[in-house]
């Protein structure tokens, strides 16, 4: 039987290997896949990391390189350009 | 629509947002774009075209073209790449024959003192038992 703070399954069940067994050991989920702000579809180039792996892990790698990256998806950040050269 | 001198703005990748100028048409679909933007090769779904048409020739080098956006006003950053500097290397110390006779005398009697305190330890004291013999 799992000890009471783990029933509530809010921690994520991982079974490691220990010599001659394997055990349970329990561990933090992902946090969810970032949307676009602006269409809500899900935005691709955004990793799903915990807080302490997006602090090593360098900004190149958590959002697109063009304006709006990482915030908006690419067909709305074009959207966004073409109406402002319009105005 | 696309023509040589046609300014546009890229909407795609890292230059979006920049203004550029078609340089030369390669393709039905590709042409090549310079300006604000790197020299490069453009899909033309990547552009949307302006009104101002810039007159240059077909190829046009890039500091004509830095002299024909300035005209406009458009002021293009140039990035000149730095000069690596020369790293002093590292040289080791060489040690006198005086101080290195005098770190081997040290060693050598911190490793006596070490080895004698051990044989102390592995020879415990006995202790005798005497047991008074109860009539």
């Amino acid at each position: 039987m799992p000890a009471g703070r783990y029933k509530s399954r809010s921690l994520r069940r991982v079974f490691t290997k220990v010599i001659s067994k394997t055990k349970l050991t329990y561990k933090k989920r992902k946090p969810k896949i970032a949307h676009c702000a602006n269409c809500k579809t899900p935005l691709k180039g955004v990793p799903r990391l915990r807080p302490h792996q997006a602090q090593n892990t360098p900004k190149t790698q958590k959002r697109p390189q063009r304006p709006f990256g990482g915030k908006l998806c690419s067909k709305c950040t074009r959207a966004k350009i073409k109406s402002s050269i319009q105005e | 629509m696309y023509e040589i001198g046609r300014l546009c703005v890229k909407i795609a990748g890292r230059d979006a947002g920049k203004k550029c100028v078609i340089v030369d048409i390669l393709d039905s679909n590709y042409v090549l774009i310079d300006g604000e933007t790197r020299r490069r090769k453009c899909n033309l779904t990547h552009l949307e075209p302006l009104n101002q048409i810039i007159k240059i020739k077909k190829k046009a080098s890039n500091v004509d073209i830095i002299k024909e956006f300035k005209k406009l006003k458009i002021e293009i950053k140039t990035t000149k790449p730095k000069k690596a500097e020369k790293r002093p290397k590292k040289t080791k110390k060489i040690k006198n024959n005086e101080e290195k006779t005098a770190i081997k005398t040290v060693k050598q009697t911190k490793t006596s003192k070490t080895s004698s305190t051990k044989e102390k330890k592995a020879t415990p004291k006995k202790k005798t038992v005497t047991t008074k013999k109860v009539k």
